[in-house]
C-alpha cells in the first residue's frame, strides 16, 4: 500500500465508515461533485450516491442543525465545515443541542455526529481560513474534541469518532493535509479517543502540543537531542477528554514542560494543561511551565503568518529557559 | 554613590584564598565609639578564629552582620557614623529609591525588597550569600516546587543555601551539596579546610617516604623534643636546601627558600592546624621554644592570626606524644617535604660491650619526588638524625 497523506487518509476513513455502516451520511458545502475544498470527500458522491453525500447551501448553522436532527433519528452524520473560521456559526447547534441531547432526553436520544473541519494556519490562506478555535469547543461539556497530526492517526481517530455514540468535533490541521505521508492500513482499526500519543520519549523535558505544531515539536526535540537533551514529545490528539495522566506522568519524570499550540495564548487550551501542572503536577515542576502559542491578535495576512505561528526557534528558546532552572 | 560608601567597613581579605568567614562574636555595639585597631568582631574562617580590628576610630552606626552569619570577603561588616552624625544606612536607603542612582539591577529589585542599609551597587549583595541586611521579612528563596519538595524530604532549610541557578534560584544540585546522607554532618571551618587541602595535595604530589631512627639516649630526660626537631630541620635545610623549597607543578619550577619557616602540625579538637614558626634558621633553642609556646597557645585557643598560618617552607609533624612510629605523611604544595617524628621508645642496640637499651626516635621524611631526589632526601634525613643525636645543641647548628 503506498504512503498517503492526511487528507487521503480522511477520505479513506470516510469511505470505510460508509462501507461498514449505511447510516453514515456526509453533508457539507461542495463536498459532492467538487469533492470538498481540500478534496477530503473526493470520489465519494460517485461511490455512495447523492442520498449519502449531500451538498448543502452556504449555511453552517443549518449543516450542524440538520446533522443534529439526523443523529437524533438514528443516522451517523459526518458534516464538513470548509474552514474553522466558519464553524462559529455552528456553536449554538453544537453547544445547545448536539452536546446536550443525551442529557436533555435523559438518555432516550443520543447525537452520534461528527463535525469535521480543517483548522490552523501554515497554508497562506486568508485570516479567517486559518483559525485555531479549539478552545471554543473544549469548554463545552458533552463534546469530544479530536485533532490528529498524522495520516495513520487521522484515519483511526476518524473511524473512532464516527463510531462514537456522542458528538465529536474533528479538527484536521490544514498544514498537515498534504505532508507528511505515511502508510495507512485500511483495516478499520480505531484508536482510543481519550489518550495522548507519546511520539518521542525523553527524560529531560516534556514538549506538549497538538495539530499543526507537532512537526515543530519533533524538530525541536531533534535539535535538543543533538545537544544531548532528550525531550519527550506528547501529541494531545484528543483534547477532550484530556488524558492528563500521560502528561503528568511525563512531567513527573522531566520536571519541565513546554506547551505549544497555534491558538492565541490567553484562554487557549494550553492554559488548561498548565493548570493541571500547577495543580496535581506542581510538586514535579523544576521550572516554570512555558507556553509557546500564537499571539493574542487577529491572525495576520499570509505574508506575516510565519511570524505568528509557533516555530522551532521559539519552542527551542522556551525549552532552554525551562532547562535553565531547577 | 561614592561618599557614603566610605563609611562602610567591609570584611577584609584574610589571605590564603579564604572566601568567607562566620561571625562568632561582636565586640562592639551600635552607637559605640571605637578607637583604631580596637577589636570589632571575631570571625571564624576555614582556618582559624580571627579578630578584625577597627580600621579607624569613630562611632559605630550599624553592625551589618548577624551572629553566626557567613559573610564573603568584601561583604559590608560595619557602618561608621558620618561626622555630622547622619546614619549612613538611611543615606543609602534614600539614594536607593532615587531614580538617578541608575543601578539597574538594584532598581528592579527595589519594589519587592526593602532598601538594604548597606551595600551599594546591584549584583553585589545578591551574589553574597545571606548577606542582604534588610528590615522586615526575608523574601522567599527562589526554588522550583520540586526542589522545595526535595528540600523538605531531605530536611534542608532553603534559607541556609545560596542558589547557583538563574537569579540565585536554588537548584537540585545546590540541595545535594547541602544535604549529606542521613547522619552526616557537613564539614566546616578547620576540618573542611583540612579535607580540601589534603585532597588537593594528594592529587598533585608524588610522595615518597624514607625512615630512620635517631638515637637520643644522650638527651637529658626533660629535653623538649619539638624545638630539637625544628633545629634539626633548619640544619638539614642548610645542607640540602632543595627539601626547603617551593615547587610549582604546573610551571615545573622550583624555588629554594633561603629562610626556614617550619609549619608545625597541631592537633586540635576541630582538626589539623598548622601555624608557622618563622626564621627557624636564625633562632637558638630557647627562642624556638618561646616562639613555639606562643604558637601552641594561639592554636589551642584558636586565635591564630591569619599571617601565622601562611608561608611555611617545610612542615614538622611530631606525632610522637600521641603514639606511633613511622608514617607516610602528606606533603602540602608548594612545600616539598614534611618530617614526622614518632614516639621515642627504648630499643636494644649493639655496642662494643655487647648491647644496651637506647631511647630511639623514629623519623619519617616524606618528600615530593617531583622536586626532590631520593639521594637529596637521604642526605637531608641523615643531617636531621645527626643533629638530633648531638647531646647538647650548640647555638649554631653544626652541619653545613
Amino acid at each position: 500500500m503506498p504512503d498517503i497523506t492526511l487528507v487521503e487518509a480522511i477520505n479513506l476513513g470516510l469511505a470505510r465508515a460508509m462501507e461498514e455502516d449505511p447510516t453514515v451520511i456526509l453533508l457539507g458545502e461542495d463536498i459532492g461533485a467538487d469533492g470538498g475544498v481540500f478534496r477530503a470527500t473526493n470520489g465519494l458522491l460517485a461511490r455512495f450516491g447523492p442520498d449519502r453525500v449531500l451538498d448543502t447551501p452556504l449555511a453552517e448553522a443549518a449543516i450542524a442543525g440538520v446533522s443534529v436532527g439526523l443523529a437524533a433519528r438514528g443516522f451517523r452524520p459526518v458534516a464538513e465545515i470548509q474552514f474553522m473560521g466558519f464553524a462559529y456559526a455552528t456553536l449554538d447547534q453544537m453547544l445547545n443541542h448536539a452536546a446536550r441531547l443525551r442529557t436533555r432526553t435523559r438518555g432516550r436520544l443520543s447525537c452520534p455526529m461528527v463535525l469535521r473541519m480543517p483548522c490552523g494556519g501554515g497554508i497562506h490562506a486568508p485570516e479567517h481560513h486559518s483559525e485555531s478555535g479549539e478552545a471554543c469547543f473544549t469548554n463545552v461539556p458533552g463534546l469530544r474534541v479530536v485533532i490528529p497530526s498524522s495520516p495513520a492517526r487521522g484515519y483511526a481517530l476518524l473511524l473512532a469518532a464516527i463510531r462514537d455514540p456522542d458528538p465529536v468535533i474533528f479538527l484536521e490541521p490544514a498544514r498537515l493535509y498534504r505532508t507528511p505521508r505515511e502508510t495507512v492500513d485500511d483495516n478499520g482499526t480505531t484508536l482510543p479517543l481519550d489518550r495522548c500519543f507519546t511520539l518521542r520519549e525523553g527524560n529531560d523535558i516534556t514538549l506538549v502540543g497538538w495539530g499543526g505544531v507537532i512537526p515543530d515539536l519533533l524538530a525541536t526535540a531533534q535539535v535538543l537531542s543533538d545537544g544531548g537533551t532528550e525531550a519527550e514529545v506528547i501529541d494531545v490528539a484528543t483534547l477532550v477528554p484530556l488524558d492528563a495522566d500521560t502528561i503528568l506522568s511525563s512531567v513527573a519524570r522531566t520536571g519541565r514542560c513546554v506547551i505549544c499550540h497555534e491558538a492565541p495564548l490567553t484562554g487557549g487550551f494550553g492554559a488548561e494543561i498548565a493548570a493541571r501542572l500547577a495543580g496535581p503536577g506542581l510538586l514535579s515542576l523544576l521550572a516554570p511551565v512555558e507556553r509557546v502559542t500564537g499571539y493574542d491578535t487577529i491572525l495576520p495576512l499570509p505574508r506575516l503568518e510565519d511570524a505568528h505561528r509557533p516555530n522551532v526557534a521559539r519552542i527551542l528558546a522556551a525549552a532552554r529557559r525551562a532547562l535553565s532552572h531547577g | 554613590m561614592a561618599p557614603e560608601q566610605d563609611n562602610i567597613f567591609r570584611l577584609p581579605d584574610l589571605g590564603e584564598g579564604l572566601q568567607e568567614a562566620e561571625i562568632v562574636a561582636w565586640h562592639v555595639s551600635e552607637g559605640e565609639h571605637v578607637a583604631a585597631d580596637q577589636p570589632l568582631v571575631s570571625v571564624e574562617t576555614d582556618k582559624a578564629v580571627v579578630e578584625i580590628p577597627a580600621p579607624h576610630s569613630g562611632r559605630i552606626a550599624r553592625l551589618l552582620g548577624a551572629l553566626h552569619e557567613r559573610l564573603p570577603i568584601g561583604a559590608p561588616l560595619v557602618a561608621f557614623a558620618t561626622e555630622d552624625g547622619t546614619d549612613p544606612g538611611s543615606v543609602v536607603g534614600e539614594l536607593e529609591q532615587a531614580p538617578s542612582t541608575g543601578s539597574g539591577a538594584r532598581a528592579d529589585k527595589g519594589e519587592i525588597l526593602p532598601p538594604p542599609p548597606p551595600a551599594k551597587g546591584g549584583g553585589e549583595s545578591r551574589s553574597s550569600s545571606g548577606t542582604e541586611h534588610r528590615v522586615g521579612p526575608e523574601p522567599r528563596q527562589r526554588a522550583a516546587p520540586a526542589v522545595r519538595a526535595l528540600a523538605t524530604e531531605l530536611g534542608v532549610d532553603l534559607a541556609t543555601i545560596t542558589g547557583t541557578g538563574p537569579d540565585g534560584e536554588i537548584t537540585r544540585d545546590d540541595l545535594r551539596r547541602h544535604a549529606p546522607a542521613t547522619g552526616m554532618v557537613p564539614l566546616r571551618g578547620i576540618r573542611r579546610a583540612m579535607a580540601v587541602r589534603m585532597a588537593e595535595a594528594h592529587a598533585a604530589v608524588v610522595p615518597a617516604t624514607m625512615t630512620d631512627e635517631a638515637d637520643v639516649e644522650s638527651w637529658s630526660p626533660h629535653t623538649p623534643i619539638t624545638p630539637r626537631l625544628i633545629a634539626a630541620i633548619a640544619a638539614a635545610a642548610k645542607v640540602e636546601p632543595v627539601l626547603n623549597a617551593a615547587y610549582d607543578g604546573i610551571q615545573m619550577a622550583l624555588r629554594r627558600n633561603s629562610e626556614v619557616h617550619v609549619g608545625i602540625a597541631v592537633d586540635t579538637e576541630d582538626g589539623l592546624l598548622v601555624p608557622v614558626l618563622r626564621d627557624a634558621h636564625r633562632l637558638d633553642l630557647a627562642s624556638i621554644q618561646a616562639a613555639l609556646d606562643t604558637l601552641k597557645e594561639a592554636a589551642r585557643t584558636r586565635r591564630v592570626a591569619p599571617d601565622t598560618l601562611r608561608g611555611a617552607t617545610i612542615t614538622l609533624s611530631n606525632f610522637g606524644p600521641l603514639g606511633g612510629h613511622f608514617a607516610a605523611l602528606v606533603v602540602v604544595p608548594p612545600q616539598v617535604a614534611i618530617l614526622g617524628a614518632g614516639r621515642i621508645v627504648p630499643r636494644v642496640v649493639p655496642n662494643l660491650h655487647g648491647f644496651a637499651a637506647h631511647r630511639m626516635m623514629p623519623l619519617s621524611l616524606t618528600f615530593d619526588h617531583r622536586a626532590v631526589s631520593g639521594g637529596e632526601a637521604a642526605r637531608f634525613l641523615a643531617v636531621v638524625k645527626a643533629s638530633l643525636e648531638t647531646p647538647s645543641l650548640p647555638k649554631e647548628p653544626q652541619h653545613g
